[in-house]
């Protein structure tokens, strides 16, 4: 079956194969496309290659064979200035958080608004209002290292959605969280989503998406698997 | 750790400079006042002194030729005993020989012309013997020889180790702030943003580094200048610190090879 490009697509995957050395297959033959504006819940059991495909996503990795483009880049010919400004285009929540220890709640949330000279007053007020959002008031000046492992997640969280990112990944965003705040952490994907960022959201947690209305993809040793092929693809696999 | 390397340094530099400069100068101010004396056996008739000026200005240009006879050369002397002149009164009136004082125009100044010049006067007619200090020109040209080795040796070490001090601290900066600045990237930032807080730190301790090492020299050269300069040997040469120019070109050499030494290790460690 030939794969067309689907020139509608903001996030394209084309028979994209990874493979780590010395012979790992992360990834193999995956092809799909996320329309600009919608939400995806990306599953699968731990080392089924959902981490790999969101660093493919944001060029961290870059695939062994295939096509991956996003926002109409292909992420195998990008120039470096094109990929530093793609960047700050995606918001992207690690799996093992990456934030700086030795900073701040606040100064860590900032880090991508100052990045891209986001005024000042529009940074403080972003910030209070991450913080309001997913109950981290009063942490603002706490270093990161003395938070627990859930407030960090929500940090790491904040620090993605900061500047409004047209695209948003995040990698187990409930994996270190009670339920309580799960839900606020899903409040905030669904605002985004409704002022238009697209969302890819890798979880092995089933309560995330089994009620909501975002499609799924799911991923099974490196393969893509539709579970239910009757279910109304918005997300599409390229050519069908 | 680089500022205190990069002062020290530049402290260390400008020493041997200011050194090698004012002996120079000391030397400059000497030998305006460089005469030879050419001792003669006999007295020249002042009919054939303008075969003598002739002879002598054939080799080079001079400032001045003074014949002095032999009782000239007893009335100097008493000058000079001043109230212990008395002692020359049991002495010959001619027991000093005449002589011929040349003055040397300044571009004779060099070491090798005046021994050129020394040894041409020494085949005039009559002349015995040819006096200039010789002994103590020649030590100070060797010394200033050597200082001036010493200035570009050292010169040449320091750079080599300002500029290989500031590369490995910022290397150091790079390694222990590579989780931060592997951060920024993925956020986004540009090389740019990534790179110039690391460039300022070289420039600042390049700058900062060399004007305290300046600062610190001045003040020795003002210590030493106060508490050895006086009456004697020394109060007749004039010290004085290193030149504006010169200051200000070890400050901007600083200030480059510091922001140099920064750039090659950014490139070198900084994956970007």
């Amino acid at each position: 079956m030939k794969i067309k490009q689907n020139k509608a697509a903001f996030v394209e995957f084309i028979k994209v194969n990874k493979i780590y050395p010395p012979d790992v297959i992360a990834l193999r033959d995956v092809s799909f496309a996320v329309k600009p504006g919608e939400m995806i819940f990306l599953t699968g059991r731990s080392g089924a290659g959902k981490t790999t495909l969101l660093k493919l996503i944001c060029a961290l990795e870059c695939p062994t064979k295939g096509l991956v483009e996003v926002a109409g880049h292909d992420l195998g010919k990008i120039s470096q200035r094109e990929l530093q400004l793609l960047r700050q285009k995606i918001g992207m929540a690690y799996q093992d958080f990456k934030l700086l220890p030795k900073l701040t709640v606040y100064q860590n949330i900032a880090m991508p608004m100052e990045v891209s000279f986001t005024p000042n007053k529009t940074i403080i007020d972003r910030i209070n209002y991450l913080l309001d959002l997913l109950n981290l008031n009063g942490k603002k000046d706490i270093k990161t290292d003395k938070l627990s492992r859930g407030e960090q997640q929500r940090v790491a969280l904040a620090r993605a959605a900061a500047n409004y990112p047209p695209l948003l990944l995040a990698d187990e965003p409930t994996g270190n969280l009670d339920h309580e705040n799960a839900k606020l952490v899903i409040k905030l994907f669904d605002q985004l989503n409704r002022a238009g960022t697209t969302l890819i959201i890798a979880t092995h947690d089933h309560s995330l998406y089994e009620n909501h209305q975002a499609q799924t993809l799911e991923l099974s040793q490196g393969q893509l698997v539709f579970k239910n092929p009757d279910t109304p693809k918005s997300v599409a696999v390229p050519g069908e | 750790m680089t500022l205190i390397t990069v002062s020290l340094s530049v402290l260390i530099f400008s020493f041997f400079s200011l050194i090698f400069l004012n002996l120079k100068q000391a030397g400059a101010q000497l030998g305006e006042n460089i005469r030879l004396i050419i001792y003669l056996d006999h007295e020249i008739p002042l009919a054939v002194q303008p075969q003598y000026i002739k002879k002598i200005q054939s080799f080079n240009k001079v400032e001045k030729i003074v014949f002095k006879s032999r009782d000239a050369a007893l009335a100097h002397l008493s000058k000079q005993l001043g109230q212990d002149s008395d002692v020359l009164a049991d002495l010959n009136s001619d027991f000093l020989p005449p002589s011929i004082e040349v003055y040397p125009a300044k571009d004779l100044e060099s070491l090798s012309r005046i021994k050129q010049f020394s040894d041409f006067l020494t085949t005039l007619p009559g002349a015995q013997k040819v006096q200039y200090g010789r002994e103590w020109i020649e030590r100070l040209g060797y010394f200033t020889q050597l200082i001036k080795l010493i200035v570009l040796l050292s010169g040449g070490l320091l750079v080599l180790t300002a500029t290989f001090m500031v590369s490995s601290t910022i290397r150091l900066t790079v390694v222990s702030r590579n989780n931060e600045l592997e951060i920024l990237r993925i956020l986004g930032a540009s090389k740019s943003y990534i790179q110039l807080p690391l460039i300022i730190e070289g420039f600042l301790q390049g700058i900062l580094g060399s004007a305290i090492g300046l600062l610190c020299m001045h003040f020795l050269f003002s210590y030493v200048k106060s508490r050895f300069t006086g009456p004697g040997l020394l109060s007749i040469i004039h010290f004085s610190f290193l030149p504006t120019p010169i200051t200000a070109a070890i400050l901007l050499i600083s200030i480059f090879l510091c922001t140099f030494g920064s750039i090659i290790s950014i490139r070198k460690f900084l994956n970007l």
